[in-house]
């Protein structure tokens, strides 16, 4: 590595963000699962996991690789599940505030 | 050879039906709105991937037992859920396409729920087949979000109420009867 | 699979620096990038339950901070232009001690285009290797090592201009 390369490493070195960031986004994550505002995870399965799971089928780990793909289809089944009772909650609280 | 061959034509044209009948029962047409999403979820189960996953879920875990006891009787969950960063994303058009298909005779709406204050509209729809529930529509929609989820099968509607009172949430009220359509 | 709580926390704790630098160095705008830092890491929360480890987390907080950096950019619609005139002449030849130089080559770094931009962050700051960037940012690997050959070579005209250079 060159004498641009040394230099390129430190002033591209990591930088903490402001001494309040923590309290602001425990706040954020706070305030938003008391809202119950829709907010569903991403399952895109990252390009390394998805050549991981190929490979394994390739190699014959077929065991391993049917587990995996039965986690990953509870995982689904459990977000589902999470979504659809999240909706039915909040369905339930304006009811009652209508009735109130 | 001619009664074998009708027999394994019935029998095709049967799984054929099967599959058609327990895919999604409506249509989403939602692809459009993926792109200008922030965060999006797209489940797509059918029978046998729900029948699959059940094997791996923990008897012992309270959630997770409930979850399959639930669905050990459905046939399929699809579910299309986008997030925007701005309002306007969606439009009246987008739900309305949706809606349109669950005023098919089949389809009763049980649940309807607007929010002037939040700005949110919330329906649920059950479909009915000769006096039995074979599906479960829930529509859910906000200024910067847009949720459409279809639940086929022998849905256990005390299940599924039951189901607001997992993962921390309280429970949904029961006892709401399905309103008949008038035409 | 990861809880909630505590294990949000930490991984926010190990994490925040690298989100927010790729942000930063990738924008050079300190408030833009504590914003889409906030952002990313209320995307882990989401997403908690379907993470499977610690290290799935770090990658994919990363993968995520890229995207949401590339985005913010593409919205602002605009790549800041040189803002050599803005710093000072360096009125020697850079010793790696210089002061200015690190703020000179950061200035640099944001006047690249977008995939270059990135890739140089990935490579510096990160430290990855091109096959990793090319992983993570889905492009191919000659692509990379393209981006950093050009980019350096770029850089060299550029400090050499200036009289900024090895000695």
């Amino acid at each position: 590595m060159d004498w641009l390369e040394d230099e390129l490493k430190q002033a591209l070195g990591r930088k903490q963000p402001s001494p309040d960031f923590e309290a602001r986004l425990i706040a954020a994550a706070a305030a938003a699962g008391r809202r119950s505002v829709l907010r569903f995870p991403v399952l895109a399965m990252p390009r390394w996991l998805a050549a991981a799971a190929a490979v394994l089928v390739i190699t014959g780990a077929g065991a391993g690789y049917r587990h995996h793909q039965g986690e990953a289809a509870k995982e689904q089944v459990m977000l589902a599940m999470r979504i659809t009772g999240q909706k039915l909650n909040r369905i339930q609280v304006q009811m009652k505030g209508v009735r109130q | 050879m001619k009664l074998t061959r009708t027999l394994v034509l019935t029998w095709a044209t049967a799984c054929a039906l099967c599959t058609i009948l327990w895919a999604q029962q409506f249509q989403f047409n939602l692809d459009h709105l993926a792109a200008k999403a922030s965060d999006s979820v797209d489940v797509s189960l059918n029978s046998g991937m729900l029948q699959f996953a059940g094997k791996f879920l923990d008897g012992k875990d309270p959630d997770e037992a409930q979850v399959k006891k639930l669905i050990s009787r459905l046939e399929g969950i699809y579910i299309k859920s986008f997030e925007f960063k701005e309002e306007g994303v969606w439009s009246q058009a987008d739900l309305d396409r949706v809606r349109n298909q669950l005023k098919a005779p089949e389809w009763s709406r049980i649940v309807g729920t607007r929010s002037a204050e939040d700005k949110e509209t919330l329906e649920v729809h059950v479909r009915n087949q000769n006096g039995k529930v074979t599906g479960v529509a829930i529509l859910a929609t906000g200024p910067k979000e847009f949720t459409v989820a279809n639940i086929v099968g022998a849905v256990d509607l005390d299940s599924l109420a039951d189901l607001g009172g997992h993962f921390g949430l309280p429970s949904m009220e029961k006892g709401t009867e399905p309103q008949k359509k008038k035409k | 699979m990861l809880q909630t709580g505590c294990e949000f926390t930490e991984l926010m704790r190990e994490h925040r620096a690298m989100v927010f630098s790729v942000a930063y160095h990738f924008l050079h705008d300190r408030e833009l990038a504590e914003e889409i830092a906030q952002d990313v890491f209320l995307s882990l929360h989401r997403n908690l339950a379907g993470l499977q480890s610690a290290a799935h987390a770090g990658f994919w907080l990363r993968k995520v901070a890229v995207q949401r950096a590339i985005d913010a950019a593409r919205k602002r619609k605009r790549r800041p232009q040189v803002a050599l005139d803005d710093v000072a002449e360096p009125v020697a030849r850079a010793a790696v001690a210089d002061p200015m130089l690190g703020e000179t080559l950061r200035r640099l770094i944001a006047t690249l285009a977008e995939a270059p931009r990135m890739v140089m962050i990935l490579r510096y700051q990160e430290d990855l290797d091109p096959a990793e960037i090319a992983d993570l940012m889905a492009i191919p690997v000659g692509t990379v090592k393209s981006h950093l050959q050009r980019s350096l070579a770029l850089l060299r005209e550029k400090l050499a201009r200036r009289g900024v250079g090895e000695k």
